[in-house]
């Protein structure tokens, strides 16, 4: 199992014919810092099972950015896991703790008066 | 009147901001209807329902001073009528555009996955001549895009996929409205509605509605009504389910709850009957029960939703008809008729092809070309003379061998 940041990450050298069909598949290539990120998010299962192949590693999970404060987070930590259709691919979320955190500001609400 | 109004309606988003999830596909929508020089004149977002794809045009029309002119092509479904609809529409300017701040028009087209496809009602064909001619933007939104028909369309337009919206953002969207209604809640109670709408922003809302409805106080107790939406379950799924049900409630309850054909369950039930009874008369029983079913199912057409119980009551005696004579078997059987397109899948394409060719060289339909043409083709090629019709029909030899050995079978 192997981490990644859809922002930035790195692989080992491809054949030219995986190469295409990594940026085919909505990766973009930076040159010349030599590092990988997602861009197109259409084929994102099979963009993560071909990782999964290149990195020779049974599953490919990426960081959850936290919508509210910016944070990555794994999707371990999530206890919605299981009913979730896009876990541990690239999207925004939001994080257990500032879920919590909402859950524990939230303040009782004043029923309108009569 | 306020009070009435539809919380999906009362909330829709008016800012690209506040339609929630899918921030990657909100952004590359964003990007295509900023940037002048489309690479592609239109687009198409798909996703599940209730995903927000037709309220993030609607916000993006309001934030970027659009005006949409919406179309849901599944109402106009011929050629003829979406030409009807979206024709003026992206062939003129709008005259404000040049004394007010409006930016234009944007034509959006919803539903796309409900056009007729074929060739001769043309609605497919439709959309992508007013893609090809347009003046305006372009914006199309399905469900399935996967669907054959809509093959030239993803030629013609750039793709953008919507997802499920996650339960955490669902969770917090419904406590901004119970903020905004003043309603009490327990969090486990938006957790229990926001896992129950399988990421449909649409229906979570719906449910906050009608469970908040009689009171201001929403407890986890008050969400047990809810029953599961089973958007994904499967035909085998529900077949399994349906089988091993341990009551008649119980199976019917199974049977309301999926989401699949229910011509197509009447027909898996009936194939999979014989697996199950070991008894001939328990099976003649059983297939009593599915005819009744059947009857019924005939009687509800698209209408008369009301006899839906019936249905399902009787497909659910069908199962339970003499529990004693239960074959054990894990093994259940898609529907034969799926079987059966899936193996004459080539020749059903072969045909279509030969009927397509009929049809624009004898100006008919391809139903009528299969009807009405197809038989006297045959008997001629039976007859062997059939060379200058053959390569007037510019027939392909494969094709002709096609419908020759279609003769003899």
């Amino acid at each position: 199992m192997v981490v990644l940041n859809k922002k930035s990450f790195r692989l080992p050298r491809v054949e030219k014919e995986k190469f295409i069909l990594l940026l085919r598949l909505g990766l973009n290539y930076n040159r010349e810092q030599g590092i990988f990120c997602v861009a197109n998010y259409n084929n994102i299962e099979k963009l993560t099972d071909t990782l999964s192949s290149i990195l020779n590693v049974d599953e490919v999970l990426f960081a959850q950015t936290c919508m509210t404060c910016g944070k990555d987070f794994p999707c371990s930590d999530c206890k919605y896991q299981s009913s979730c259709a896009t876990k541990n691919l690239p999207f925004q979320c939001v994080c257990p703790q500032c879920l919590r955190e909402e859950r524990t500001s939230e303040k009782p609400v004043q029923s309108k008066p009569f | 009147m306020r009070e009435e109004l539809l919380w999906v309606e009362k909330y829709r988003p008016k800012k690209i901001a506040d339609v929630i999830g899918n921030e990657e596909a909100k952004a590359a929508f964003v990007e295509w209807l900023k940037n002048k020089c489309h690479t592609k004149k239109a687009i198409l977002l798909y996703g599940p329902p209730g995903v927000g794809k037709t309220t993030l045009v609607n916000s993006a029309g309001n934030e970027f001073g659009f005006r949409v002119i919406e179309m849901n092509a599944s109402d106009t479904r011929s050629e003829k009528a979406i030409n009807a609809v979206a024709g003026p529409a992206t062939s003129f300017i709008a005259l404000d555009t040049f004394s007010t701040e409006s930016k234009g028009n944007i034509l959006f087209m919803d539903e796309v996955d409900g056009i007729a496809g074929n060739e001769d009602r043309g609605g497919v064909s439709a959309i992508v001549r007013i893609v090809e001619e347009s003046r305006i933007p372009v914006i199309m939104a399905a469900n399935d895009p996967d669907l054959q028909k809509l093959r030239p369309l993803k030629k013609v337009a750039a793709l953008v996929r919507f997802h499920q919206v996650r339960i955490p953002l669902i969770i917090a969207m419904l406590q901004k409205i119970c903020q905004k209604e003043h309603i009490r809640t327990e969090f486990e109670a938006l957790e229990h509605i926001a896992e129950n709408s399988r990421g449909d922003v649409r229906s979570a809302i719906n449910d906050l509605q009608s469970l908040a409805e009689t009171s201001k106080t929403l407890t986890l107790q008050d969400t047990v009504v809810l029953s599961a939406r089973n958007k994904d379950i499967s035909m085998d799924e529900t077949l399994r389910s349906y089988f091993s049900a341990e009551s008649l409630l119980e199976a019917a309850m199974m049977l309301s709850r999926s989401s699949v054909d229910y011509d197509d369950l009447l027909m898996a039930v009936g194939d999979n009957l014989p697996l199950r009874y070991t008894d001939p008369a328990d099976l003649a029983e059983a297939y009593d029960f599915v005819s009744q079913a059947d009857m019924y199912r005939g009687r509800i057409g698209v209408e008369n939703w009301h006899l839906l119980k019936y249905f399902f009551n009787s497909l659910s005696e069908a199962a339970a008809v003499s529990p004693e004579s239960y074959k054990p078997f894990t093994f259940i059987s898609p529907p034969i008729r799926v079987i059966t397109l899936f193996w004459t899948k080539g020749k059903r394409a072969m045909l279509e092809a030969i009927c397509s060719k009929i049809g624009k060289k004898c100006h008919v339909s391809r139903a009528t070309a299969k009807q009405d043409v197809i038989p006297f083709l045959k008997l001629a090629l039976a007859n062997q003379k059939t060379a200058s019709t053959v390569s007037w029909l510019e027939l392909q030899p494969d094709e002709v061998d096609f419908l020759t050995r279609m003769n003899k079978l």
